[in-house]
């Protein structure tokens, strides 16, 4: 059964016709939205590969039914570029290279960006970053140089690099 | 050119879930409930009455279309056990696994076709299940292959050195059990490809997740009985490999698929998939004696390591071939007078196993070192006295070992007395007592490791043999080949650095091609990639090199000699001013080189395209049969601190000292040591592969098969000491397994330090709270017994 539904999506409003039971994954994929950055691995909300923003918090899209998310933001790591430039964080994990094989990376970027973008203090500990990606699996870097880049893109937004 | 970083992380990846042809069907398998069961019926009609179902292709289909699979490892003429299935890749009558795919629904879509398959009705009658190798061995137990006599498929017997008179020469004996749980190397991304059968040219074309194309194209071409030249393989982006996708098993049934139905056909493995029916490892039980004198000088070892191999059936023969390096690693970074060593393998009801990380080089050495702890124990020794006492010394190299490995070079002693100094070890030694007072069990473990890199070896498909090309092209950037495949691991950066460097052109006009079947070698298998593809490449270079200075000093009227190629610019260091871009010298030799241009000797030897295709075998491996190349080392120490109320273990402090010769670049050795450190804490703490009675895999998602997440994963400490090797082009060592060997040995040789009161011998894995704590409750009571 086809069902309609309103999506913001990386600052493009979509009126979408979905299948009744496709989840925001499968519509994120798709060939109409084509958002390959969103990986699908476990699709039981255990790996994070394919996080996305929901309304400003990370979500594993494989768990959400698209239908439920009518009229609300997605903001996937696509949409953290302007045009060809790459975010700040981005940025940070290429040059700290947060990325192996680079399947759990976009996911763990919408981790990343969120909790920097909502974190007040000054300090930011490795800890707490650790705590932010724990539901983002990662088996190729030992999350070292992840840990690396997150704390190398807080000192970006601290600097006022940031978006 | 846009490096691959930026590429992946701006959403341009390229992975088989990616993959997307106009017209493309799906495919979706059908797996077993049962572990060991005859199919008495297959229904596929219901199936295949789902609108948009394409075709359902059952074992019936494999056997009339296509090939058993091909034998990849034979060594029955050496006088030992060496058994082989005749199996399809999918079976007709019988499953011998649980998870094993009867059937393959291809429909129009995924959807449809997961809907369909689960109307594929199959009637199964179950048979006794054999759970595991000791099981398996027994007399009476239920066989998996009819025409085996038992289930024992492999059996090999090494002598290496004297080892009768090493233990005649002996003042103590020590017996040593150790048990290792199975586990599986699980990337993030599972198994996936799209196969495209062209009806016209009858040709076949598959891209995916292939970490070995070359090696994929021959078994793929051999199952479907097409020539190989008419095979094309394709390795796209791959979300993380460690040894898990050298094979080709399930990506026969897409490619006939494909076949079938004149469609591109798709399949992308769930997950759950990946672990009920991917590569197992590990899952083997050592036990043996250790010869030694009283002041600690190591004399011997005769040993059995004894394998789960599960079922014999997708790969066939690469399995068992792990087995070799389980028993060849056991002599370490040692001076021995003799092993004798036994490698058996049972055929299991279980997943089949293959390569992940280590590949037994870690079990042979895992093992020892649990036996040098328990030897430095017994004599009053510490764990780095035991060790620096026995070890090979920096001016014994190339050494050669007792079991025919020539080690070519390393600082053995160095690089433990860095790790020890990195952790402090002392330090934490001397408050031991006053942290048992206040109620905390911290230990120290301390283990250290060569990584046999870059294999060859006779008989298998793994022969070594390898090919690169590079090519500067007429617009002057330079494109390179080679059969290592990019899965995660710098194949890319590492290639274009070493190209750049010898050819002094700029690093971003060097675009490493992504690799496809087109050339020769084996991949980025036992760290194959800084010894085989790095040296042929390195190789091709210089090569090119040589053909870059003799066109440019004929352009540049100077002479040969004085040539200075760097920056991306050539020229004379007699007159710098003077100079040739690479697209001039590009330019100039494809398409002007004519008789005014280059001289005639150029001309008539053909010597001018600036475009080298070669080869590159190890020196070493001919004469003496050494199936490795390299040998990198590493020390690593961990410091942890058990909870003897819940078992579970925390790190503290993890150190970790390297010596891959020559580094290439230390971002992406680093990283590499990061990652492997973490899969072996995963499997040394709470990785396991458990099945039921039934012989069904209990552990099949993220959820039960635990590896490890940033919060458990420990901040690492990494040094690094080059020492080149004179084996290689480039001085460096394969490298990328050590960090798992020591890893996973260290935590388990902490916690026993830790557990130091209890006296409990730490000699299984994983360390699981639950495990541990039973350890500690059967200590106590013991303690109270004796009492
Ligand atoms: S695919 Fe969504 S959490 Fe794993
Ligand atoms: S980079 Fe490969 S899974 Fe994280």
């Amino acid at each position: 059964m086809k069902m309609p539904v309103t999506l913001n999506i990386n600052n493009t409003t979509w009126n979408l016709d979905i299948d009744a039971n496709a989840t925001l994954l499968e519509v994120l994929r798709n060939n109409v939205l084509n958002q390959q950055s969103v990986h699908r691995s476990c699709e039981e909300g255990e790996c994070g590969a394919c996080t996305v923003l929901m309304d400003g918090k990370p979500v594993n899209s494989c768990l959400v039914m698209a239908a439920s998310a009518q009229g609300s933001t997605i903001i996937t790591s696509e949409g953290l570029m302007r045009g060809d430039e790459l975010h700040p964080l981005m940025k940070a994990f290429v040059d700290e290279l947060g990325l192996q094989c680079g399947f759990c990376t976009p996911g763990m970027v919408m981790s990343a960006y969120a909790l920097i973008n909502q974190w007040e203090d000054e300090e930011l500990s490795d800890m707490d970053i650790r705590k932010a990606i724990e539901g983002n699996l990662c088996r190729c870097t030992g999350y070292v140089n992840i840990v690396n880049s997150i704390r190398r893109a807080k000192q970006a937004k601290d600097a006022g690099n940031w978006w | 050119m846009e490096n691959r970083e930026t590429r992946l992380i701006s959403g341009k990846g390229q992975y088989a879930d990616d993959l997307d042809f106009p017209g493309m069907a799906h495919l979706v398998f059908v797996g077993s409930p049962h572990a060991h069961a005859v199919i008495k019926r297959l229904e596929v009609d219901k199936a295949l009455k789902v609108p948009g179902v394409l075709t359902v292709i059952t074992g019936q289909e494999m056997v009339k279309y296509t090939n058993p699979l091909p034998v990849q490892a034979n060594f029955k003429s050496k006088g030992w056990t060496w058994r082989l299935a005749h199996v399809y890749a999918m079976p007709k009558d019988k499953v011998r696994w649980y998870g094993e795919p009867v059937a393959a629904v291809v429909a129009e879509d995924e959807k449809t076709a997961r809907k369909a398959a689960d109307l594929v009705e199959v009637e199964y009658e179950p048979l006794a299940v054999t759970g595991n190798a000791l099981e398996a061995l027994e007399p009476d137990a239920p066989k998996l292959y009819d025409d085996w006599e038992d289930n024992k498929q492999v059996h090999l017997k090494f002598d290496f050195g004297e080892p009768e008179t090493a233990f005649e020469e002996a003042d103590q004996v020590m017996h040593i059990k150790t048990r290792e749980g199975r586990v599986t190397g699980l990337p993030i991304e599972g198994r996936g490809c799209v196969a495209n059968y062209n009806l016209k040219k009858d040709t076949l074309e598959m891209w995916g997740s292939f970490q070995t194309p070359y090696l994929a194209r021959h078994n793929i071409a051999a199952t479907l009985g097409m020539p190989e030249v008419k095979v094309k393989i394709n390795a796209v982006d791959i979300g993380g490999a460690f040894g898990l996708k050298i094979h080709a098993w399930k990506e026969n049934v897409v490619a006939l698929a494909s076949k079938l139905t004149g469609r591109h056909v798709k399949w992308f493995e769930p997950q759950k998939d990946f672990i009920v029916t991917g590569p197992h490892q590990r899952d083997v039980f050592w036990e043996g004696d250790v010869a030694f004198k009283n002041d600690g000088t190591l004399l011997g070892v005769k040993a059995t390591v004894t394998h789960d191999l599960g079922v014999e059936s997708t790969n066939k023969g690469i399995a068992a071939l792990s087995i070799f390096p389980a028993c060849s690693a056991v002599p370490n970074m040692y001076r021995w007078k003799g092993m004798h060593i036994e490698g058996v393998g049972a055929a299991t009801n279980k997943s089949f196993y293959c390569a992940y990380r280590g590949y037994g080089k870690d079990k042979g050495i895992k093992f020892i070192e649990h036996a040098l702890n328990q030897i430095a124990r017994k004599l009053g020794m510490t764990p780095e006295a035991i060790r620096l006492k026995n070890y090979i010394q920096p001016d014994e190299f190339p050494y050669h070992q007792i079991n025919s490995y020539v080690y070519d070079s390393g600082d053995y002693p160095g690089t433990l007395k860095k790790a020890l100094d990195m952790a402090n070890v002392d330090e934490v030694r001397a408050k031991k007592e006053q942290y048992l007072k206040e109620g905390k069990y911290i230990g120290v473990g301390v283990i250290s490791a060569i990584e046999p890199a870059g294999v060859a070896v006779p008989n298998c498909q793994m022969g070594g043999i390898t090919q690169a090309r590079v090519q500067i092209t007429a617009d002057g950037t330079i494109e390179v080949h080679s059969d290592r495949t990019e899965i995660g691991q710098g194949s890319e950066a590492s290639h274009a650095i070493i190209v750049s460097n010898i050819l002094g052109c700029n690093r971003e006009d060097v675009l490493v091609k992504p690799v496809t079947s087109d050339y020769i070698g084996q991949g980025p298998l036992s760290s194959r990639g800084a010894v085989y593809p790095a040296s042929a490449v390195a190789k091709a270079a210089k090569i090119l090199k040589k053909k870059v200075s003799q066109c440019a000093a004929a352009f540049l009227k100077v002479d040969e000699a004085s040539l200075v190629m760097e920056g991306g610019l050539i020229f004379s260091s007699n007159n710098p001013d003077e100079k040739l871009t690479y697209k001039e010298l590009a330019e100039k030799s494809y398409f002007f080189p004519g008789p005014r241009g280059l001289p005639p000797e150029i001309l008539k030897n053909h010597d001018h395209l600036l475009d080298v295709t070669t080869t590159w075998y190890s020196p070493t491996t001919p004469d003496s049969g050494s199936s490795y190349t390299s040998f990198c080392t590493s020390a690593d120490v961990a410091v942890v601190e058990v909870d003897i109320d819940t078992g579970a273990t925390k790190i503290i402090k993890y150190a970790h000292v390297h010596d891959a010769g020559t580094i290439i670049d230390k971002q992406i050795v680093d990283g590499q040591i990061h990652g492997g450190i973490v899969q072996g804490i995963g499997e040394a703490l709470s990785e396991r592969l458990d099945y039921n009675e039934k012989g069904q895999l209990m552990t099949s998602s993220f959820s039960t098969y635990l590896i490890p997440t940033a919060v458990e994963a420990p901040d690492i400490e990494v040094a690094h000491l080059e020492t080149p090797s004179p084996f290689t082009e480039t001085g460096s060592k394969g490298m990328g397994e050590a960090p798992i060997i020591g890893s996973k040995a260290v935590i388990l040789a902490a916690i026993e330090d830790a557990l130091t009161p209890f006296n409990i011998e730490v000699n299984e894995s994983p360390a699981t709270p639950e495990r541990v704590r039973s350890w500690i409750v059967a200590a106590r009571k013991e303690q109270e017994e004796s009492k």
